[in-house]
């Protein structure tokens, strides 16, 4: 144990050496140095995903470094895997020993992540406990932060479970006011990927499309490893619904989307914001994805330049387009580095405290708009904003900004 | 046992006496276990510990169906699901029924509370299931389940076991996302309460996860070896090893098959309960199908059926996970900056873990297939002096064997056949067939290969299911009993082809075959109280009393493993573990096939002597030689019919039964032998 | 659509379905009834297949659905890409077992069974680690042809699945028959040993098993692709699996069994589907499964060789 931690001391120490030798950072040495922690699922079958969201965060973070954002501090960034071979995937129990070596880690004073609810669930009374703020760039289960959960939840007290996300609460509903105000739909047929997203998503969803009065046909649930959807959407086919409805990531929505082209081509397709991004357009590929509509938890802001300068120089660092959760996630830590920021300003010590109660008072300009929080650490800004997927030849098909075409607002619940 | 970790560990310590070793390394490791949160205080490493210490559990309980029973179980996490649902649906928010004066009982016990509702006009149930309560609970439930998964398999061949179970291991989580009212599907149980201990929550600090992890690991590894070493494991290897010698040696493979889910499974609702009273959360993602393949490699890694080995597999494994790999991937980054390799310095491992278990799980199979700790204990090898002793033949005057047969040769009839049939298909196999065997006498059964003899023998034994007509043994019906209760009423066999337990030892072979004499059940098992030591003991020198039968032919090879043993040895050892069950009847399908002439004499004598106690014997044989020594009354099949019975003499004389063996143009010169002599033995047509 | 439209819809997409899980499912049943082991690295023989025959649709230069070919030059083409595909596919097949399995042959017990699982685990994760996990959209260049049968619709594609799987399986079913090597396959699933004493190269017959049943699953892997016109790292689990199911039901290690195994299983994921949820295929198929198999242990059609003792 103790060769393991000199050596990650060690390590540290080389870390910081290396970035200085080779110029990365023009800061001094006296710099402290102050950590975010960050838990994604970089093991498995979402490690891609993840791979952008830490991409995110890492163009955030270079860029506070390079720009000196906070004088006298520099900032580093934990990365800690919830991924295991055991689960396969992203594993509630790692999640939570990840939480614990942030809590214990003394540099670390905000937290990035997770990106599964199933993973914050675990994780969120550990950071409570601890005193420690994370910003979840993806995790849209509601029950983490409603406040009926808070003994579980946040037993020390203060909420400490952000989004720049969010909740499946108003993304799902908001767009089924949309299809039920404005595209006037009487049918609908709704679907889901199996995943707590998912499920969480279709099932608010259906619940406010049923309060508009529009008859939901049936509700059913794809296997996301599975290939073939022909059987569902065949179905779908015979009941012949307005709409379909799709809550889930583009994993199983890529397929949905080529299969339901070839079944149902004439039906109105929706999803929210698991069919937003360059990969369900590389992936489905035209012109099975035409006419999608897709929603994102964020008002879209037309006359800023900010998210297409962001994605060209994501592009140009990574070599691949930022997914849409990229960008929440340097949102995020645009959030915590200017919480860092005020805190430092004040005078006052840059502690774990401080720093969530600067975030819980957050008003920063970010990609998505300006981002605050609500008392339980929601969004205060709940703008669902709808895209509809429209072939535009003039630019790269898996230009996100030039492929989505922004169409309104989704009247809010 | 400890012998494995102490073995290596003690290799610097030579000087300590041999008796001391196995207790000073467990002191140690106890120690250690035990001292780790105190000296190394991290959180989240205690954590990591605790995680590694349930899937150890998982592990062990994995090891039992798989390792000691030999069913291949590749939907293990079902259980683990199980439990753990069952624990986190009764003792958090997820169900609220209304409250009603049916749950005052409930709360008086403390297994629910009065809550108001949601709503605010009413009270809802809110259940709080002590953590420790469900400790037991759940494991109770879990083996419920796990019988109703086993029962549907028992039929089955080991590779459909293997595919069903996969099955029930899917179908678990899909049920559990779907019937989203119970467990609240996939988003996962909210507000699991924390163990308490006396009004004290662990809440989320690791520590006391962590003694309560050890803990279990320390019960369920007790627990393992227990069993292992009983009555109960012998049951369960066997079944492992020779399925069809189980049930003909007394194991009731129905029974130990599902006590084997059973117990498994519990081990695995017991993990449930505590992985999920620790995360506070489960969502169904958390039960897959890599979960169980998971556990599986552990115990592949670590040694299939060998206790410490599953547990040091799971520790690595897990730990590989969530400690090693991130400093590993440190350490060769520093390495790569130190060397200028870009490469090396950039280069992450944990991506790749998945890929690394691939390499472990094959490289493991090619080079190590017994694992990092085997379940087998290295065989001491037969001192020059106990391997050139003189082979003392068994005899009458050595006989010990009190208590076997005692049959006295009252006229009585032992065993009465009649009209007997048998079909397969179209083939009649044995029609109609008569035969008795007197009370303490020989009788053989000859006849060409393929005359039904086997068949006949697998037909009173139980192995065959299929037959018309009457078998009594002692009066008592018996044809279409299971066999392990034919043996119980005293019929004991052994098989042409040998089927013995290659990979246990001779005395094992021999306690197995006590297995319906003995009555250890589980709880004694475990628990070994004085009665069942007392057993174990009487069992261990009955055993050994049996093998002097042989003189010193089996003696010095008790501690050996019969895969390794001579031919003739292993027929002996297939004779002892037959008597070693106290039959009242021994069937013996050629017992001396395979033997050298003075092998053949020497077993024909003790066999001789086996009788002269006053045990029955039929004998299936081809020698004459033998048949002659030692039959009273033979019988002689062809065709599945009897042809002809009567003195070994008379039926020598018998010219169907000559031609039956010879042919027409060989009767003369057969005829011509002096009747009753071995010198000619009638060709073995059964080889 | 009229019941009926429906019914023969979804009978079109469960006959679909099961040819691609009835070509899988003969490179169990081939393995198996040889060994006696049930290979789960074949599921993922399937996943590299498709990949592969994606990069030899990529060499013609083709990338999306955007290039339709016709006539001769598809019929080259697919003849092409089908024959490297399975070529390679094959030789992956008899890599795994000359490497990783052949030192196994004689060891009893599970051994073999779980280096196979291993070996899926290293294939999986290469095409992960090497071309990530996205779902590929797939090079296509067959073209959109509909055919109506009263309310149903019936696609080219599907077409050229059933063709492609009758004709492969139809081949198999020769050659195990008829041939010199298919007879010593025979030979030896009823006795490996006798098999050899009788001068049969056992290891050969072995070989030409995973050759064989490799080859169709890189077939299948490629019809996959073609059918979804997608490919991903993932896709060899959950069709691997029903495959192998099918082939259990159909009575492992009889070739036509695996056939009709698959066709079963397939339309019980079509009509389970239609009439009950896709959220409860796997419980339904899974359930049937245990069914067959509780009162008919040895599967629909028996095994063809006898148990091993």
């Amino acid at each position: 144990m103790i060769t393991r931690r000199a050596a990650a001391r060690l390590l540290a120490g080389t870390t910081a050496t290396a970035a200085l030798g080779a110029g990365l950072s023009p800061v001094l040495a006296a710099d402290k140095v102050i950590k975010i922690g960050a838990d994604l699922s970089l093991t498995g079958a979402d490690a891609e995903g993840a791979t952008r969201v830490k991409d995110g965060i890492i163009m955030a973070v270079d860029a506070a470094n390079q720009g000196n954002a906070v004088p006298g501090y520099t900032f580093e960034l934990l990365t800690l895997d919830d991924g295991t071979a055991t689960a396969g995937q992203y594993d509630p129990a790692q999640a939570a020993t990840n939480a614990r070596k942030m809590v214990s880690d003394q540099d670390v004073v905000a937290a990035i992540g997770p990106q599964m609810s199933g993973a914050g669930k675990a994780m969120a009374p550990i950071l409570s406990q601890g005193d420690l703020a994370t910003i979840t760039p993806s995790s849209t289960n509601p029950d983490i932060t409603n406040p009926k959960f808070a003994e579980q939840y946040r037993p020390a007290g203060k909420p400490i479970y952000f989004r720049t996300v969010t909740t499946d609460a108003f993304q799902g509903p908001n767009m089924a006011n949309y299809m039920a105000e404005k595209l006037n739909i009487k049918s609908v047929y709704v679907l889901d990927d199996s995943g707590a997203y998912g499920v969480g998503l279709a099932d608010a969803y259906q619940a406010q499309i049923e309060k508009k009065g529009v008859k939901v046909l049936g509700r059913d649930r794809l296997d996301p490893k599975a290939a073939d959807y022909m059987t569902v959407l065949t179905k779908i086919k015979a009941l012949n619904p307005e709409a379909l409805y799709y809550g889930g990531v583009g994993q199983a929505g890529i397929k949905l989307a080529k299969q339901a082209y070839d079944i149902i081509p004439n039906t109105i397709k929706a999803g929210g914001d698991g069919v937003y991004g360059a990969s369900f357009l590389i992936g489905t590929g035209f012109p099975a994805a035409d006419g999608w509509y897709a929603t994102i938890a964020s008002p879209h802001l037309t006359a800023d330049t900010k998210a297409a300068n962001f994605v060209k120089a994501f592009t140009d660092r990574f070599g691949v387009a930022p997914e849409d959760y990229s960008i929440t996630a340097y949102d995020a830590a645009l959030v915590i580095i200017d919480a860092v920021k005020r805190v430092a300003a004040s005078g006052k010590p840059v502690t774990r405290s401080a720093v969530r109660d600067a975030i819980q008072t957050a008003k920063v300009p970010t990609i998505q708009g300006i981002v605050s929080f609500d008392a339980n650490g929601d969004l205060a800004d709940r703008t669902v904003s709808v895209f509809q997927i429209k072939k535009d030849t003039s630019a790269k098909l898996d230009d996100i900004s030039a492929q989505y075409h922004y169409i309104d607002v989704a009247p809010q619940v | 046992m400890t012998n494995g970790v102490t073995a290596t560990l003690a290799r610097p310590f030579e000087h300590i006496p041999d008796a001391w070793r196995q207790p000073l390394g467990l002191t140690l490791l106890i120690a250690a276990a035990v001292l780790f949160p105190l000296v190394h205080t991290n959180d989240a490493d205690i954590d990591s510990m605790a995680n590694a210490a349930a899937y150890a559990v998982l592990a062990l309980g994995l090891n039992i169906v798989v390792g000691f029973a030999g069913l291949l179980d590749l939907g293990y996490a079902a259980f683990f699901a199980i439990g753990a649902y069952t624990y986190g649906i009764l003792s958090s928010f997820q169900l609220q029924p209304e409250w009603s004066s049916f749950w005052e009982p409930f709360r008086i016990l403390g297994l629910v509370h009065k809550m108001a509702a949601d709503t605010g006009d009413g009270s809802v149930v809110r259940f709080t299931l002590s953590f420790w309560l469900a400790l037991p609970l759940c494991a109770g439930f879990a083996a419920f389940w796990g019988v109703m998964f086993g029962a549907p398999t028992l039929r089955l061949r080991g590779d459909y076991l293997a595919i069903v179970t996969l099955g029930f291991g899917e179908i678990v989580p899909i049920v559990v996302r779907n019937w989203s009212d119970l467990t609240n599907g996939a988003a996962g149980l909210n507000g699991v309460s924390a163990p308490k201990l006396f009004g004290w929550s662990f809440g989320v600090n690791s520590t006391p996860y962590y003694y309560v992890a050890i803990a279990l690991v320390a019960l369920l590894i007790f627990i393992s070896i227990r069993l292992r070493d009983s009555r109960i494991g012998r049951a369960w290897m066997a079944i492992r090893e020779d399925e069809i010698a189980a049930g003909a040696m007394g194991v009731n493979r129905t029974k130990f098959k599902l006590l084997a889910f059973a117990i498994g499974a519990a081990f695995g609702g017991m993990t449930g309960v505590f992985y999920v009273a620790k995360l506070q959360t489960a969502t169904p993602e958390m039960f897959g199908f890599p979960v169980s393949v998971m556990i599986l490699v552990m115990i592949v890694f670590g040694g299939i059926g060998s206790v410490w080995g599953v547990v040091l597999g799971a520790f690595i494994l897990q730990l590989l996970q969530s400690w090693w790999l991130e400093d590993l991937t440190g350490w060769l980054n520093v390495l790569g900056r130190a060397v200028h390799s870009d490469w090396l310095a950039h280069i992450d491992l944990v991506p790749s873990i998945e890929l690394i278990f691939g390499f472990i799980l094959v490289g493991m199979m090619l080079f190590r297939r017994q694992g990092l700790i085997p379940a087998t204990r290295p065989q001491t090898a037969l001192s020059f002096d106990q391997q050139h002793a003189e082979i003392r033949r068994g005899g009458f005057n050595d006989l010990k064997l009190q208590g076997l047969g005692g049959d006295v040769r009252t006229g009585a009839l032992a065993l009465e056949i009649k009209g007997v049939t048998v079909k397969f298909g179209g083939l009649t196999a044995l029609n109609n067939v008569d035969l008795v065997v007197p009370n303490g006498g020989v009788v053989a059964v000859i006849g060409p290969n393929g005359s039904g003899k086997s068949t006949l023998f697998n037909l009173v034994t139980g192995l065959l299911d299929v037959g018309d007509g009457s078998i009594r043994f002692h009066g008592e019906e018996i044809l279409g009993l299971p066999p392990h209760e034919i043996l119980t009423k005293g019929i004991a066999r052994t098989f042409q082809n040998l089927r013995l337990f290659p990979n246990l030892t001779v005395m094992e072979n021999a306690l197995i075959g006590q297995h319906a004499r003995l009555t250890t059940g589980v709880l004694q098992a475990i628990l070994r109280p004085p009665s069942t030591r007392a057993e174990e003991a009487a069992a261990r020198v009955w055993a050994m009393e049996v093998f002097a039968i042989f003189g010193n032919r089996l003696t010095p090879r008790v501690g050996q493993m019969v895969a390794g043993l001579s031919y003739a040895n292993r027929r002996r050892i297939e004779i002892a573990r037959a008597l070693a069950s106290r039959p009242r009847i021994l069937l013996l399908d050629e017992p001396t096939a395979g033997m050298n002439p003075a092998e053949t004499l020497e077993l024909a004598e003790q066999i001789k002597s086996l009788n002269m106690l006053g045990l029955t014997v039929l004998l299936i044989e081809h020698k004459l030689d033998v048949v002659t020594t030692l039959a009273d009354t033979v019988y002689v099949l062809d065709h599945g019919e009897v042809i002809a019975q009567g003195t070994p003499a008379e039926v020598r004389r018998d010219e169907e039964v000559l031609r039956a063996y010879l042919g027409r143009n060989a009767q003369a010169a057969a005829g011509m032998a002096p009747a009753g002599m071995a010198s000619v033995p009638l060709p073995t047509l059964g080889q | 659509m009229t019941l009926f439209d429906l019914l023969l819809q979804q009978t079109i997409n469960g006959l679909s379905l099961g040819a691609m899980y009835a070509l899988l499912a003969l490179g169990f049943t081939l393995v198996y009834g040889i060994l006696e082991l049930i290979n789960f690295s074949h599921f993922n023989v399937f996943m590299v297949g498709s990949f592969i025959a994606m990069g030899v649709l990529q060499l013609f230069g083709l990338t999306g659905q955007d290039v339709i070919l016709t006539g001769l030059p598809l019929v080259g083409v697919l003849l092409v890409t089908f024959a490297v595909t399975m070529v390679s596919s094959g030789a992956i097949g008899v890599a795994i077992e000359r490497l990783s399995l052949r030192p196994l042959r004689n060891v009893k017990g599970p051994a073999a069974m779980i280096t196979t699982i291993g070996v899926s685990y290293i294939l999986f994760n290469i095409i992960l680690l090497v071309c990530g996990a996205e779902a590929k959209n797939y090079p296509n260049p067959m073209p959109t042809v509909r055919y109506h049968i009263a309310g149903a619709v019936l696609d080219l594609r599907v077409v050229l699945i059933w063709i492609v799987a009758l004709v492969l399986m139809g081949g198999l079913y020769l050659f195990v028959q008829k041939s010199r090597i298919g007879k010593a396959m025979r030979a030896t699933a009823q006795d490996a040993e006798a098999a050899r004493m009788m001068g049969v190269d056992v290891d050969r017959v072995v070989m030409m098993a995973f050759f064989l049943g490799s080859a169709l699953a890189g077939a299948g892997g490629l019809i996959f692709g073609l059918y979804y016109n997608f490919t991903s790292f993932i896709i060899g689990f959950t069709a691997g699996l029903r495959a192998f199911t099918a082939a259990v039901l159909g009575g492992i290690g009889n070739v036509p069994g695996a056939m009709v195994g698959g066709v079963i299983i397939g339309m019980i994921e079509a009509m389970g589907g239609q009439f009950i949820a896709t959220a409860w295929t796997d419980v339904i198929i899974f359930s049937i499964l245990v069914l067959v198999l509780v009162f008919k242990p040895a599967g629909l059609f028996g095994r063809m060789a006898p148990t091993k003792s």
